[in-house]
């Protein structure tokens, strides 16, 4: 944490939202919003490997998405090498999207079923005129040899391949343009057991040898402990805690981060701890409870947390975390918090 | 980087570090597990299709329907044994005979001969038509489902209008509009398969559109017109080509019925639908004026739907199996 302070961030995420409108009736009228990605603030060092954990449905994917503007936010900012992602268009935006690049859950429908993969690599490549005639080829051929497979695989039609080969592809693509930050959205979970560790360690290589910068989303936390450097921990749209690998797998702050966390398995039986079940479901989105989106789990509620949302704020240790009980509302100035946080509806 | 402190027991074990496969022995783990030679071009999902497609009898059947008539319809300068048009009062209305093998009409014209002719009129019109309902029809289709919002809700109302009428009745619109005439025939019963193939398509698109390939074209930065031709479209060619070897029976069966209705081809033109029209009125004196241009549309109409069934499982993977 404190070496990575100094340097200016590569990405810069600030009150992200994405909300999608709830649709009803004959003339589809917008009766409600599911807030899949609700006031999320990060940022991401140049090299370093950011990863979002949460459970299926809390938003990550959807931010992941976001910030490459595959879907327009609602609201907030995205700043990627100090330039506004939102703000750009038309040439610059596809200079910026030459930079940034992502790397799909579903190794099965992120390709063409209708192309080759050297075709599929040589269009984006000649999109962003970085080669023609044989060099192309040449070019494309080489990063498929980077990412683990052969030449001739490139006249190769994706249903040749097994889900490690076609994740393999999937990941020369994305290298392809040379990016600095790859979003990796859940790389690894779809795919045999067998294969995950072959991906991850591909990526962690690529990594060392292109210099790259990782948003790793995914659910599984044993291969987040493996690869990330810090993590941002996500429930219902909303970023909970913010911590540094180590500060947060050997204490969790956040209730939540607790919970989660206590579910991994423990090998040694000396050092099994409680593992704590969170009782009930998560809330749905389109309703979120008021105050703390956690509180209707979460065994410390307090009567604050139903009222007043809680903020991510820095501990004294460097971390963020939005809790009440890590950063009690302030007593003088209760009143006017609550009004200023309290959710709308 | 730190060495995974949680081994984990049983099924949660991942074993990152030990795990370093070179790639080269994955080399033959295709989805097919057959064993790659070293120099292979890719097998192309076209030639499955067409070995899948020669397996299914009923397609094979199809294609021999159709085969047939296309030679007769190519050749029919050469197959013929008289001139179409040409009449002859002394010869009207004969039975079937070795000089007139499927007799004569009221007008004494060579039955057969007006028949092979007729077979490259009805095939016409089903290309043509098919060529004009793809041309007008993908396009709309496309840009609805690509974009959606207000322009989809607007075409799509205006395919409903459409789609509202028969086929049938709205070629006997277009055609009464635009005057009788095999092109009209054509323009007609193309402009009646335009709201099919819209809806088809944007159907289709919708779908593709939601794909991670697409995705992540746009990821590259990608035009919309690139992402639409490149790589949209040609994942909705199967429910067209399809649709369309259907809709070539259907424009087949759409033509005769306004060459019956006396809207289509004009005297002396011999199409199969007047052909039948004419023979009508000798249905009990000279039944093989009727009989044999039935049995010609509908042998036609099933090559087409025969060839059009083995197409669909052909071109689903999923009924393709392995």
């Amino acid at each position: 944490m404190s070496g990575t302070a100094e340097r200016q961030p590569m990405l810069q995420v600030t009150n992200l939202k994405k909300y999608f409108p709830i649709k009803t009736g004959v003339f589809s009228r917008t009766t409600g919003y599911v807030k899949a990605v609700d006031d999320v603030s990060f940022d991401i060092y140049p090299g370093e490997t950011f990863a979002l954990v949460g459970e299926s449905g809390c938003g990550k994917s959807t931010t992941g998405r976001t910030i490459l503007r595959l879907q327009n936010a609602t609201g907030g900012q995205v700043i990627f090498k100090g330039e506004d992602v939102y703000a750009a268009t038309g040439d610059r935006m596809r200079v910026l999207r030459k930079d940034m690049q992502i790397v799909f859950q579903d190794p099965y429908s992120a390709l063409n079923p209708r192309m080759t993969i050297g075709a599929a690599i040589r269009e984006i490549m000649r999109v962003h005129g970085m080669a023609t005639g044989n060099e192309l080829h040449e070019k494309a051929e080489r990063v498929l040899e980077t990412c683990g497979l052969q030449r001739h695989h490139a006249s190769r039609y994706p249903h040749e391949f097994s889900g490690g080969q076609r994740q393999r592809v999937v990941i020369a693509r994305a290298l392809a343009l040379n990016p600095s930050l790859i979003v990796a959205d859940e790389p690894i979970s779809a795919l045999d057991v067998s294969i995950q560790s072959q991906i991850i360690n591909l990526l962690e290589d690529l990594q060392d040898e292109f210099d790259l910068t990782f948003l790793f989303i995914s659910h599984d936390l044993s291969v987040v402990k493996h690869m990330a450097e810090r993590v941002g921990v996500m429930y219902l749209g909303k970023l909970v805690e913010v911590a540094g690998k180590r500060e947060l797998y050997e204490n969790p702050l956040h209730p939540y981060s607790q919970a989660l966390l206590s579910a991994i398995p423990v090998s040694d039986p000396a050092r099994r701890q409680e593992r704590i079940i969170l009782k009930g479901d998560v809330p749905s989105p389109a309703n979120p409870p008021s105050g703390c989106p956690f509180h209707t789990r979460c065994p410390y509620a307090m009567d604050v947390c139903r009222s007043v949302v809680p903020r991510l704020r820095r501990t004294d240790s460097g971390r963020h975390v939005a809790c009440h009980l890590i950063h009690p509302p302030e007593q003088h100035n209760g009143d006017l918090s609550t009004v200023e946080t309290r959710i709308a509806h | 980087m730190e060495t995974n402190e949680i081994p984990g027991t049983g099924t949660q074990s991942r074993g990152y570090e030990e795990a370093e496969i070179p790639a080269v022995d994955l080399e033959d783990d295709v989805s097919t597990g057959t064993v790659a030679p070293r120099r292979r071009r890719g097998v192309s999902e076209w030639h499955q299709v067409g070995k899948h497609l020669l397996r299914n009898r009923g397609a094979v059947i199809g294609l021999l329907i159709i085969g047939i008539f296309v030679i007769g319809a190519v050749f029919a300068p050469v197959l013929t044994t008289h001139n179409p048009i040409q009449n002859n009062l002394t010869m009207r209305l004969q039975s079937p005979s070795t000089t007139h093998w499927l007799g004569t009409d009221a007008l004494g014209r060579d039955l057969y001969s007006r028949m092979l002719y007729g077979s490259r009129i009805s095939l016409n019109i089903g290309l043509i038509s098919v060529v004009i309902g793809v041309a007008v029809g993908v396009p709309i289709g496309a840009i609805s489902g690509f974009y959606g919002g207000k322009l989809d809700i607007f075409t799509q109302r205006i395919i409903d209008i459409m789609i509202a009428f028969p086929g049938i009745l709205l070629a006997i619109i277009v055609v009464t509009v635009l005057g009788v005439g095999v092109q009209n025939v054509m323009i007609a019963t193309g402009i009646a398969s335009v709201p099919i193939y819209a809806r088809l398509v944007r159907g289709s698109v919708l779908a593709a559109k939601e794909q991670s390939y697409v995705e992540a074209a746009r990821a590259a930065g990608l035009g919309d017109a690139s992402i639409v031709f490149r790589h949209i479209l040609p994942n909705c060619l199967a429910p067209i080509i399809v649709q369309s070897t259907f809709q070539i029976a259907t424009s087949i069966l759409w033509a005769a019925g306004l060459g019956f209705l006396g809207l289509g081809a004009q005297a002396p033109m011999p199409e199969w639908g007047a052909i039948l029209s004419d023979g009508r009125a000798y249905i009990r004196t000279a039944h093989h004026l009727t009989t044999y241009p039935g049995l010609a549309i509908l042998f036609m109409v099933l090559g087409f739907n025969l060839l059009g069934d083995g197409l669909r499982d052909a071109l689903d993977p999923r009924s393709r199996g392995n």
